[in-house]
């Protein structure tokens, strides 16, 4: 796909903000690239290299950042983003079923955006929710107790 | 000051060091690759761990400082710390890192550059284990071209973070960073971001296995067959302190020397690449003569002869006919004899000028690396041996006068504008002393073969008043002799001495009488790290006169 | 069991508990009053010192004596960071006070300050927790608004301000020097201690990362006292304390109890036993980091820091996650290697290799394609990245951080205690082939 040739961010003042609160400018890198992502749904090169100036490094170093967190996208992922947990709690109870179907109905595997750009999956690790195993999240949103009946209305309804 | 001991060795320590650094002043082995002297302590590859007396477990080295103990305290009732470089844990523990870095290592030694300056390969001869117990298939990935001459094997490398560091701390220019995380973690680029630095050689030379690799080396020579010679720099006034490798009088790399009087531990990509300018100059192999717009070869006797005919008669002609080119590219002691040649043979006869000097821009990098904006190697030695050095010697000699000249070859780059090009062809009489067809060469009547800069010997007056040894790196040619021999024997030609000197030490030794800065300042003496010259001001013109007579 | 009354959770089932006035309703911000009138900043040190709180983070560390540290003579800024980022697998409870009771952890958060003389603070949550991230600025805002944070708070002369920070994926940012770095901006990669935090953390100034549920037991040991605090559970660890019980359990939850209750009366009393009346095979006691116990091994253990560490285990973040006899061990002990190995932040050799060579064996041993060596080799493996079982074969503590323990301790309790099973496997896949 395509990357977008520049990057502005839409909420200047929210950028103001960010940059505000830290004592220095770096240290509001995490939370410029959150807001970059929120924007464009992934991190593209020239967000890495905007929030890379904001923040006055090279963007190499910034690089050097994005590429360690899991939660940080260089490329487009599906409008549904699934992330199925498959940590211990959750695969003792029956998170690689949850894995298996989406697999399958939607013909992709970790990492994959399926062909209509709806849905993507990716295995994370524990979701900090253990008690309501397994835990499907949804873009933003964690829903828990889930079977791939639960699952499917779900994905039907958003 | 706090005492200690390493295995059986007392030693008494600057408070704040760290083991390791102890180790290493003291050459007590401890084996490590993420430490480097001039970078921030990160001690992630653990292979520097200790025992250390009073501590649950092992310790990195690199990390452990060295403080005072109040005398209760004391170990043993008077040390400070105990350290155990080599007891059966410690060796345990080295052959446990290593197994775990050779898991996904090649094993291509036998095709790898690095290979006889490895510390991969050094250790786990060592320190390590016999035979791989790793029977999974290794991590495999394409090596990648990083910029500026650089390209890594990622199959090679342990993640030390060196490079990276190096870019972060020293270059400042963060070009290199940590991809991903994990085991699936890669040094990296970012896109066109290339590695773009006038310092960026210098991870090759720090990378402690093959994983950086020169693009300038890359396969054409093994380690073993190279023989090193420690030198320095003449590609800008800095004098960084450098290692020449060469084979059969061919160099193939150049690496930086430690020297923390000057380059500390690192050189510049003008100097590590520069010896390809003058190999790809157009060589001069024997004495020429010039003959039907051309040159044809002439003896030594005959060059001399020639020499004598030429400038003897003016010795007694009219004043000023003999300009003297001078070049801050030749050593104190080549630049000693011409000073001598010009002010107490020509005498006022003769005017010392040189072609203008070859700047650039300065660069300063944060870390204190430093190339200086004068890229000659000696103009301090010029100012000092040719005080009376006329610097508009244009202006000053006047056009249709009848003149003889006689001039050192500059810098390979050395271009020669309309002005100069007319006032060479405009010479009675033109001698060149040189090792190549330079612009100036082509113009000269009589062309004298010295040695190329690789050949020279003697020593050079850094920018900030150092004296340094010029070793050369490769041997003279057939037919080349020594600058200051040349000049000796234009003197005992033309001005009826006796000079023998025998070796470029002997007139070091005389330069030393005659220049108080300059006395004692002897091979033996400065060694290969350089010494200050005695007393750092400069001489003023009169002075220097004063001393030539 | 003897009752208890719970003191984090006890208003949680409220609606309105996430609230400023919900919180306020049920004595909030009292302990805060109390500290501004009464006491100097050395008294609340004294205070919490003399309480024995621990940290509930995993490590256990005592809060009091942990601010001590702060040089006295700096001229440096300090710093207060909550550490948010609880990641570790089985474990929630950090996750309930966010959600549940978010205002008790940011007065704790401003007794700490005060304490410290700190006058930034950080929320660190990790960046999954996006409900809990929302409800969390909500009650800054309130407490921004109302004057219990920025200038002259209540009156006192006191100022301190709160950043909340969302990390984006990284277990590793949980561990406080990995945190931090993270904070500046940069990858998760713990720096090495020394020096340590308290000397040297973010921006290289005296900071101090605490635990949310840490920071929430502060507010009621100044409104109750050090003394009512220590009368809670045993000696060896005082206060109440969130127990995550997750797993073959039929009423998985968070539970709070006293520090040492039993481990059986939190599996069976409060985690209402394994489902389906299964029998109890292994548990972690404190998260995925601590070594598994046999069901064998449980009887009488009090979930205290000491008596944990007494059975070679640990309290770690008290996530107790339960596996009945249905659950094959070899595939657990591959779960657990696999996250370790995604987790690893990858500067330490042993961490980075070791944990995917971990990987690699225990895939091979569950394909049927195992040795009898393999299981050896786990051992070797274990221990030389973070060995701390058996001393004689080696030093302990070989990385960075203690997340080579973390990998350790677990992946080899799990050899060592069902050996038989990893046996099994490797004898079927020799019958295969
Ligand atoms: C790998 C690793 C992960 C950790 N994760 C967390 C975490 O998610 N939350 C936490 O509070 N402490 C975590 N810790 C412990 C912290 O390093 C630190 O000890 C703790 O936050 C201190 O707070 P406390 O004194 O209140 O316990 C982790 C430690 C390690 C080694
Ligand atoms: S390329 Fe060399 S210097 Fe850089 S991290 Fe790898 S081994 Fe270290
Ligand atoms: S032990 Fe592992 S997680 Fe911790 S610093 Fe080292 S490599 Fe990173
Ligand atoms: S294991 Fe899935 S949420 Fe904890
Ligand atoms: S040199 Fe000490 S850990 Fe690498």
């Amino acid at each position: 796909m395509a990357q977008n040739r520049t990057f502005k961010f839409t909420n200047p003042q929210r950028v103001e903000k960010i940059l505000s609160q830290y004592p220095d400018k770096r240290s509001a890198t995490l939370p410029l690239l959150h807001l970059a992502q929120e924007q464009e749904g992934y991190l593209t090169s020239a967000a890495i290299e905007a929030v890379a100036e904001l923040v006055e490094i090279h963007p190499g170093e910034m690089m050097d950042t994005v590429s360690f967190y899991t939660m940080f996208y260089t490329k487009p992922m599906g409008k549904n983003h699934v992330q199925v947990c498959q940590t211990l709690s959750c695969s003792l109870n029956g998170a690689d079923s949850l894995v298996d179907h989406i697999s399958e109905k939607y013909k992709i595997a970790h990492g994959d955006v399926s062909q209509d750009g709806k849905i993507s999956l990716v295995k994370v690790e524990c979701l900090g929710s253990c008690d309501t195993a397994p835990v499907i999240r949804i873009n933003d949103s964690n829903y828990e107790s889930m079977t791939v009946e639960k699952f499917d209305k779900i994905v039907e309804s958003i | 000051m706090p005492l200690i001991k390493i295995d059986d060795k007392e030693i008494e320590v600057e408070k704040g060091i760290t083991v390791l650094q102890a180790a290493i002043d003291e050459r007590i082995e401890i084996p490590y690759y993420c430490y480097h002297p001039a970078l921030s302590i990160v001690g992630s590859c653990r292979m520097c761990l200790v025992e250390i007396e009073g501590m649950p477990k092992l310790q990195v080295s690199c990390n452990t400082t060295i403080g005072e103990l109040p005398p209760e305290r004391k170990k043993d009732g008077k040390y400070d710390m105990i350290v155990r470089t080599q007891t059966e844990i410690v060796k345990r523990e080295r052959e446990n890192v290593l197994e775990f870095l050779l898991l996904n290592h090649p094993l291509d030694c036998p095709v790898c550059d690095q290979a006889g300056e490895c510390y991969l390969q050094d250790y786990s001869y060592k320190y390590g284990r016999a035979h791989s117990r790793f029977l999974e298939e290794k991590r495999v990935r394409k090596n990648e071209y990083l910029g500026s001459n650089v390209i890594i094997n990622h199959n090679r490398c342990i993640m030390c973070t060196r490079c990276v560091r190096f870019t972060r701390e020293i270059s400042g220019t963060n070009e290199l960073f940590v991809q991903a995380r994990g085991d699936v973690s890669k040094i990296s680029i970012f896109e066109d971001k290339s590695l773009d630095n006038m310092l960026a050689g210098n991870v090759i030379d720090i990378c402690p296995v093959g994983a950086l690799l020169s693009t300038d080396y890359i396969h054409k020579n093994r380690f073993w067959n190279l023989e090193a010679k420690k030198s320095i720099c003449t590609d800008c006034s800095v004098g960084c302190n450098i290692l020449v490798y060469s084979q059969n009088n061919r160099i193939y790399r150049l690496n930086a020397r430690e020297n923390h009087n000057v380059n500390g531990y690192f050189i510049c990509d003008i100097g590590r690449y520069g010896f390809h300018r003058y190999e790809d100059a157009e060589k001069v192999t024997s004495p020429l003569i010039r003959s039907d717009g051309g040159f044809k070869p002439i003896s030594w006797e005959g060059a001399l002869k020639e020499i004598y005919e030429q400038f003897s008669m003016s010795m007694s002609g009219e004043k000023q006919q003999i300009v003297g080119i001078a070049s801050p590219f030749h050593t104190n002691e080549s630049l000693f004899m011409f000073g001598r040649l010009m002010n107490n043979i020509f005498k006022d006869k003769s005017i010392i000028g040189k072609l203008p000097f070859i700047e650039d821009y300065e660069i300063h990098f944060d870390s204190g690396f430093r190339i200086s904006k004068d890229r000659s190697p000696n103009r301090k030695g010029l100012l000092d041996f040719c005080p009376n050095l006329e610097d508009e010697i244009l202006q000053k000699v006047k056009a249709g006068e009848v003149r003889l000249c006689y001039a050192l070859d500059d810098g390979v780059d050395r271009k020669l504008d309309e002005e100069w090009e007319s006032f060479f062809k405009s010479q009675r009489f033109l001698v060149v002393q040189t090792y190549a067809m330079t612009p100036l060469a082509k113009l000269a009547h009589l062309i004298l073969l010295g040695p190329s800069p690789m050949e020279r010997e003697g020593t050079m007056t850094n920018d900030q008043g150092r004296i340094q040894w010029l070793n050369p790196s490769v041997s003279l040619t057939n037919k080349t002799r020594p600058d200051w021999e040349i000049i000796m024997e234009f003197m005992n030609t033309v001005g009826k001495r006796e000079l023998k000197y025998t070796s470029v030490n002997e007139v070091n030794l005389e330069m030393g009488e005659r220049f108080p800065d300059y006395r004692g300042r002897t091979f033996f003496k400065i060694g290969y790290q350089g010494l200050p010259k005695k007393n750092i001001t400069t001489s003023r013109p009169s002075e220097g006169r004063q001393a030539i007579q | 069991m003897a009752s208890f009354e719970p003191i984090l959770t006890r208003h949680i089932h409220r609606e309105d508990s996430h609230t400023l006035s919900g919180y306020k309703n049920v004595g909030g911000y009292k302990a805060l009053e109390k500290m501004f009138k009464t006491m100097a900043p050395d008294e609340v040190i004294e205070e919490v010192n003399a309480s024995n709180l621990r940290g509930r983070g995993g490590a256990g560390f005592p809060t009091g004596v942990k601010w001590g540290f702060i040089p006295k003579d700096s001229h440096k800024p300090t710093y207060l960071i909550c550490n948010a980022d609880e990641s570790e697998p089985g474990t929630f409870k950090d996750r309930l006070l966010l959600n549940k009771t978010p205002h008790m952890m940011l007065e704790g958060m401003i007794i700490s300050s005060y304490a410290i003389d700190c006058h930034l603070a950080f929320i660190y949550i990790r960046g999954e927790f996006y409900q809990e991230h929302k409800i969390l600025e909500k009650a800054v805002e309130e407490a921004y608004a109302t004057n219990l944070l920025g200038n002259d708070i209540l009156g006192s002369g006191f100022d301190l301000e709160v950043v909340i920070h969302r990390g984006a994926g990284a277990y590793i940012c949980g561990e406080e020097m990995g945190l931090i770095e993270s904070l500046e901006g940069k990858r998760g990669w713990p720096r090495i201690k020394p020096p340590f935090p308290a000397i040297e953390g973010y921006l290289r100034c005296p900071t101090i990362v605490s635990n949310v549920e840490t920071l929430a037991c502060l507010p009621h040991i100044l409104n109750r006292g050090a003394d009512w605090f220590k009368s809670i559970g045993s000696e060896k660890g005082s206060g109440p304390k969130l127990y995550c019980i997750s797993g073959r359990v039929n009423n998985p939850g968070v539970y709070e109890e006293p520090l040492g209750i039993l481990l059986t009366d939190l599996i069976f009393k409060r985690g209402g036993g394994l489902i389906d009346g299964r029998e109890l095979k292994a548990v972690f006691p404190g998260g995925s980091s601590s070594a598994i116990l046999r069901a064998d091994e449980i009887d009488g253990l009090r979930m205290d820091f000491d008596s944990l560490s007494a059975a070679k285990t640990m309290l770690g973040s008290a996530g107790i996650i339960v596996m009945d006899e249905t659950v094959d061990m070899v595939s657990v002990c591959l779960n657990i290697a696999r996250f370790y190995a995604h987790e690893s932040c990858g500067q330490c050799t042993p961490c980075r290799e070791g944990t995917t060579w971990l990987v690699k064996i225990l895939n091979r041993i569950y394909q049927g394609n195992g040795s009898l060596n393999d299981i050896d080799m786990i051992f070797e493996i274990t221990d030389n990245i973070g060995g701390l079982i058996d001393f004689s074969k080696g030093s302990f503590g070989k990385t960075i951080c203690p997340f080579g323990e973390a990998v350790a301790w677990p992946i080899r309790s799990f050899v060592e205690k069902f050996k038989d099973e990893f046996i099994a496997y490797v004898a079927k896949g020799v019958e295969v082939s």
